[in-house]
């Protein structure tokens, strides 16, 4: 006899308890979007060894196991198509699909929207979600194409010559001063070194778990990169790391001290989010547990809400005091950074943050990710990174302070190659989020706002978090990180180029292909077959 | 010498240990095979004929069992097997001397000679041992069934439940 199914998970306490234990499935007046689930998880019976290994990593109570008939089956409309099943099925019995009758087609009224008004109709409610924007826009990424040398100049091998990867993040001095000789600049202006010019996205401890953060934070010191705290504070047990961590201020404040900023590598006032410009964030109370209480000085359990605005900054002005007092706070020796989504006027607004003093101007575009956001805000605030970058670059440069502070791109940065051409758009490096989520296991199914992310991603929940060991969180971004690094290399040597330096900012190395005039002139490239 | 060590922190409860000790331990080593074809455990296609586990045992096909166990209470999970202990208190328990340890360090069970008197699961410190009820030597008495317990998988580089072990939860080295 088959042992009876022994999950951790809680029996669920949603209020539609009742019904699922019932075991009735059918409309109910106040339960329209449960009631049409949107995924079909299918066992080939015939492989299905019972180990009931899908029953126990599935958080959703999507499946179950009937011990009277003994067979595993499924509450359908419960499946987010996360795929942990798929993954850890023993005899790859099971397939996720989209549940088959889907809606009538209609070309205005999408699924996406029909299903978010069943939902809200049911329970009035915003809808959060997860992760970055998922729409259909223009990915100017995939419109862009890298030169390479040929005949009249020579592209050189990566493997043979050195390649310089590199990258000082902060304000460069206006020129080079002999007199100061060659390390004037860092006693001048606080930098940090980056040995590679990809950066960790702010993902607080509470958006992730704790052990994907110290891996982060384990990977970075490897890797010579950093990691960045997002507006979560450090956990006392990490501050081993803080010389590799970019701490964040935002408008919450949570975990922000003196010592805080005092023992990291760079401050960062996170002004916005790519996700959800303009407004706060917002870390719901059952993924505040003791730890992260702790972290964010914050009762646990209560609603982790950050203000929309930060209330102390209406103005450039007020900028240039907090960006100071935090200067002054560390004596002047790390560089302040400042965050913003990627909207309409970025590149006047990265002007007068630069102005006010910031070392470093993160720019962040709409295909950032998050922990949680209402989903009508991820996917139609903000623009696209390509074109933010182009324009804040230009901007800078134009008004001759583009020296005064690095730009960190941000949003949705998914292969080496995006990386080399937003860089190329003018990056002085890139923060990836997603990309290393990815590279631990997520299968963007979008419910990081649920906090029970059954690949122990973004999730603290006792039962979920073993499921990514903080080592192996390490050693999957290492891995990822150094082949990135390496492709970059090669891309560098194709254009013959030794140096990351040298293509920072250098447009000419990129074509566009299909673009209107309009969008080619404000990302400052010409069309393919143009010389 | 090199044991199975688990470490609870980083154990997910997903019995994928329990899988792969039953499908080394099988004929076939293929897990749908392991569970369905051999032996009694369950068959539902109609075209073949349910097998019934004595018969299945009388013609020496028995069903692959894990050597292994995860326990769980509350939170903490840890999947338990024999710890091949220095001084094994169910090799000083057995009365006939067909628990030994080999050269290797290895706690062994002689198959022909066990009578399955259960007096290695008595002074097991860890409950690690379970009874083997397909092989028994002495029919006469009823349930009887020999020693089953972690053999490290002697076929292998490392036992199957390490190599199979998605958090690394698993180690196999010497302590």
């Amino acid at each position: 006899m088959i042992r009876q199914c022994n999950t951790t998970a809680a029996p669920p306490a949603d209020r539609d308890a009742d019904r699922q234990d019932l075991g009735i499935q059918s409309l109910r007046s106040d339960q329209v979007f449960a009631s049409m689930p949107q995924y079909l998880v299918e066992r080939d019976a015939s492989r299905c060894i019972r180990c009931l290994v899908c029953v126990r990593q599935c958080p959703y109570e999507a499946t179950f196991y009937d011990a009277q008939t003994n067979e595993v089956t499924n509450r359908h409309q419960n499946c987010v198509m996360c795929r942990r099943c798929e993954a850890m099925c023993p005899t790859n019995c099971i397939q996720i699909r989209q549940f088959g009758s889907g809606f009538r087609a209609n070309e205005h009224w999408k699924e996406k929207h029909i299903r978010g008004i069943y939902k809200q109709a049911d329970t009035g409610g915003v809808l959060l979600t997860g992760s970055g924007n998922d729409q259909y826009y223009n990915t100017y990424f995939d419109r862009m194409v890298i030169d390479a040398s040929q005949v009249t100049n020579p592209s050189i091998d990566p493997l043979r010559e050195p390649m310089e990867l590199r990258t000082f993040i902060g304000r460069k001095p206006e020129r080079y001063d002999p007199a100061k000789g060659g390390n004037g600049q860092a006693k001048e202006y606080p930098n940090i070194a980056c040995d590679l010019p990809i950066i960790f996205a702010p993902m607080s401890f509470g958006s992730i778990s704790y052990n994907l953060q110290h891996g982060l934070a384990i990977a970075a010191g490897k890797l010579g990169t950093y990691f960045n705290t997002g507006e979560g504070g450090l956990h006392p047990n990490f501050h081993q790391y803080s010389k590799r961590a970019i701490v964040q201020v935002a408008s919450g404040r949570f975990g922000v001290s003196a010592e805080y900023l005092r023992s990291a590598a760079a401050a960062e006032i996170k002004i916005g989010q790519g996700a959800k410009p303009g407004i706060g964030g917002h870390l719901p109370g059952e993924k505040v547990t003791a730890e992260i209480s702790r972290t964010r000085m914050i009762p646990e359990g209560s609603d982790a809400i950050s203000p929309a605005p930060q209330h102390d900054i209406y103005s450039i002005e007020d900028l240039r005091l907090l960006i100071y007092a935090i200067k002054e706070a560390t004596e002047y020796t790390i560089p302040v950074s400042v965050k913003i989504a990627a909207v309409h006027n970025v590149a006047a607004i990265a002007s007068g943050i630069v102005r006010a003093g910031a070392d470093i101007v993160v720019v962040d575009g709409f295909r950032g990710g998050t922990g949680a956001a209402p989903a009508i805000i991820r996917d139609h605030v903000g623009i696209p990174v390509e074109v933010a970058l182009a324009a804040v670059d230009q901007r800078l440069r134009d008004e001759g302070i583009r020296h005064c502070a690095s730009i960190i791109g941000a949003g949705g940065f998914r292969s080496s190659a995006d990386i080399v051409k937003a860089i190329a758009l003018g990056a002085d490096a890139v923060y990836i989020g997603t990309a290393v989520l990815l590279s631990v296991g997520c299968t963007l199914c979008q419910q990081c706002h649920r906090g029970k992310c059954s690949w122990g991603i973004t999730t603290n929940r006792a039962d979920l978090l073993p499921r990514l060991p903080a080592d192996v969180a390490a050693e999957r971004v290492m891995n990822l990180l150094h082949a990135w690094s390496h492709e970059i290399k090669e891309m560098l040597g194709l254009m013959g180029l030794n140096s990351l330096e040298s293509l920072r900012g250098n447009r000419l190395k990129l074509r566009a292909v299909g673009m209107t005039d309009e969008e080619a002139r404000i990302l400052g490239i010409k069309h393919a077959g143009e010389a | 010498m090199k044991v199975v060590y688990a470490i609870t922190e980083r154990c997910i409860n997903c019995h994928l240990c329990e899988v792969a000790c039953t499908t080394e331990h099988s004929r076939t080593k293929n897990p749908v095979s392991a569970y369905h074809v051999e032996g009694q455990r369950f068959n539902w296609r109609e075209s073949a004929p349910y097998p019934d586990p004595a018969e299945a045992r009388d013609a020496g096909r028995p069903a692959p069992k894990s050597r292994c166990r995860v326990l769980q209470d509350g939170y903490r999970v840890i999947s338990t097997m024999c710890r091949h202990c220095e001084v094994p208190s169910c090799v000083l328990a057995c009365k006939n001397g067909s628990l030994y340890k080999d050269a290797t360090g290895r706690v062994c069970v002689d198959e022909e000679k066990c009578v399955g008197c259960w007096m290695c699961i008595m002074a097991c410190p860890y409950g690690v041992i379970t009874r083997n009820v397909d092989r028994q030597n002495v029919p006469q008495v009823e349930n009887n069934g020999i020693n089953h317990h972690c053999d490290l998988c002697p076929d292998r580089n490392e036992p199957a439940c390490v190599r199979v072990c998605p958090t690394r939860a698993l180690v196999y080295e010497e302590r």
